[in-house]
């Protein structure tokens, strides 16, 4: 079945994902950080009694998956692919998670909440993922009943995400804005109206890729509706401003940039994953520009040559020899890239 | 130097805020400048923000009987150390010392989102209309609840069948 990265979506010349979060817990055990293993065990037992006893055709496209169970290159590699957190995969053991066939659907169970329900989607989704979340929400309340206090709304083992438990997300990729010095302003807009801006796959605030996340920071005194309309208004904005700064880029400069990153992946041998970062940002740039010509979604691609993502594929192997094959399937995937 | 609040507690917080460009400082006691939805560091870290006003507040008042959470045993200072709340109930429980924060990192106290639907699902028989019934089997196949659904479809052909 084909992932949410591998086909195309709204707006995913500038979107690449969308993603909407739901902290919950259930009241009578202790949140994750004291709960002993008999707890874990229950909630679990609790969790999957839930989904397969809901007994819709939506509940059937999820399956449970105990973690003990799943190698420790594929936990890595979850991880690459956001099925799940960094944090729950450092603390994976004698968790589980449910995760639905086309893995846009993920609920860890025991991560900082007794449950984070995930939906992730491709491109400018979000009233999507929002319902998809939603519905999963209301039909395990049914059966799990939440912490629930009708001062506070849905309670939280850390009160940043206390309320309505929501964080909504998207993941833009920015380069134009970045390299016109754009990004810093932006942040220091979009986070006095309660959101924050953090640049993925890099160190610190910048980016290696040019992709930025942006997400509510606020969870009590605003309703869902308004953190995802708002998040929405942000987002169509940070569109309309990059793509008018790629409007007035200087054509040759920017076909210089692109075709350049496209004759080192049609050639290269060896191609570490921080080179690839950039690569793809400056392809994904081409093929939105109409530069290039690509059936391939240069972001799917980039999540598949992530470390753990190839050695799923190929084994464990050191570093220089993932940048051989990093490179052989680069090389593969644009072959038929034109200009 | 006294809170110039509430001119009791040592002052331990200088606060400075530019509104509208007029600038205005003042210096509190720990207490009063969580009160005020400020802490005296300037991170917005909960366990930070936590910690620091624990040395302030909380010993003075609570070390010789610390207070303990009835279902998970945690204490104030454990949640103010890890910045993580023990259980839900640690919500009854803290209340008061945990409003000034969730005041300052969320700007308020009040859920304004998503009630869940707690009503319990059986219906009382002599209060349903089929009318009633109907939008109910329809709230209920919308949400994929079909078990459920059979039910009060059934109830729906039962007094249509009385009705007749
Ligand atoms: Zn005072
Ligand atoms: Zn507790």
């Amino acid at each position: 079945m084909s992932c949410w990265y591998n086909i195309s979506a709204p707006e995913d010349d500038i979107v690449v994902s969308t993603r909407i979060r739901l902290a919950r817990n259930l009241s009578g055990i202790p949140f994750p950080s004291r709960m002993n293993s008999e707890q874990l065990e229950q909630l679990k037992s609790k969790v999957k009694m839930a989904v397969s006893e809901s007994n819709t055709p939506f509940a059937k496209t999820l399956k449970y998956i105990d973690m003990n169970a799943v190698p420790e290159v594929e936990i890595n590699a979850m991880v690459e692919r956001h099925v799940i957190s960094p944090e729950f995969a450092a603390k994976s053991e004698g968790r589980a998670i449910i995760l639905s066939d086309d893995e846009s659907i993920s609920i860890m169970i025991g991560e900082e909440d007794h449950l984070r329900i995930q939906v992730i989607l491709g491109g400018f989704q979000l009233e999507k993922a929002y319902d998809i979340a939603e519905r999963l929400d209301t039909l395990l309340y049914d059966r799990l009943h939440f912490a629930f206090d009708d001062e506070l709304g849905f309670l939280t083992e850390c009160p940043t995400n206390l309320g309505t438990g929501l964080r909504a997300s998207v993941m833009l990729h920015l380069p134009v804005c970045e390299s016109s010095g754009e990004i810093a302003p932006l942040s220091e807009n979009i986070s006095k109206i309660g959101f924050t801006v953090r640049g993925m796959y890099g160190e610190g605030s910048r980016s290696a890729a040019s992709l930025y996340q942006i997400s509510n920071q606020i969870t009590l005194g605003i309703s869902e509706k308004n953190a995802v309309d708002n998040l929405k208004v942000i987002t169509a904005q940070l569109i309309e401003k990059e793509r008018g700064l790629r409007n007035n880029l200087e054509r040759i400069s920017v076909e210089d940039t692109v075709f350049r990153a496209l004759g080192t992946v049609k050639s290269a041998r060896k191609i570490s994953g921080k080179e690839m970062m950039n690569l793809i940002s400056r392809i994904k740039l081409g093929t939105s520009m109409g530069i290039i010509n690509s059936d391939k979604n240069p972001f799917g691609i980039l999540i598949e040559n992530q470390p753990f993502m190839i050695m799923r594929r190929y084994g464990e192997m050191p570093p220089e020899e993932r940048d051989i094959k990093r490179a052989q399937t680069l090389r593969e995937e644009f072959k038929d890239s034109s200009l | 130097m006294l809170c110039e609040k509430c001119g009791k507690n040592n002052a331990t917080t200088h606060i400075r805020t530019i509104v509208n460009g007029v600038v205005r400082e003042i210096n509190l006691c720990g207490y009063c400048a969580a009160e005020e939805g400020y802490t005296s560091i300037g991170h917005n870290s909960l366990a930070g923000m936590l910690a620091s006003m624990l040395g302030d507040v909380v010993t003075p008042q609570i070390a010789s009987e610390e207070v303990r959470c009835p279902v998970c045993g945690a204490t104030f200072s454990d949640i103010a150390e890890t910045g993580k709340v023990g259980c839900a109930e640690c919500y009854k429980t803290f209340n008061r010392e945990l409003l000034p924060y969730l005041k300052r990192v969320h700007g308020s106290t009040k859920h304004s989102g998503k009630i869940p639907n707690r009503a319990p699902l059986t219906v009382k028989e002599d209060s349903e209309t089929v009318d009633s019934l109907k939008l109910e089997l329809n709230r209920l196949v919308s949400e994929e609840r079909y078990e459920e659904a059979a039910i009060i479809r059934d109830k729906i052909r039962k007094k249509e069948a009385e009705n007749e």
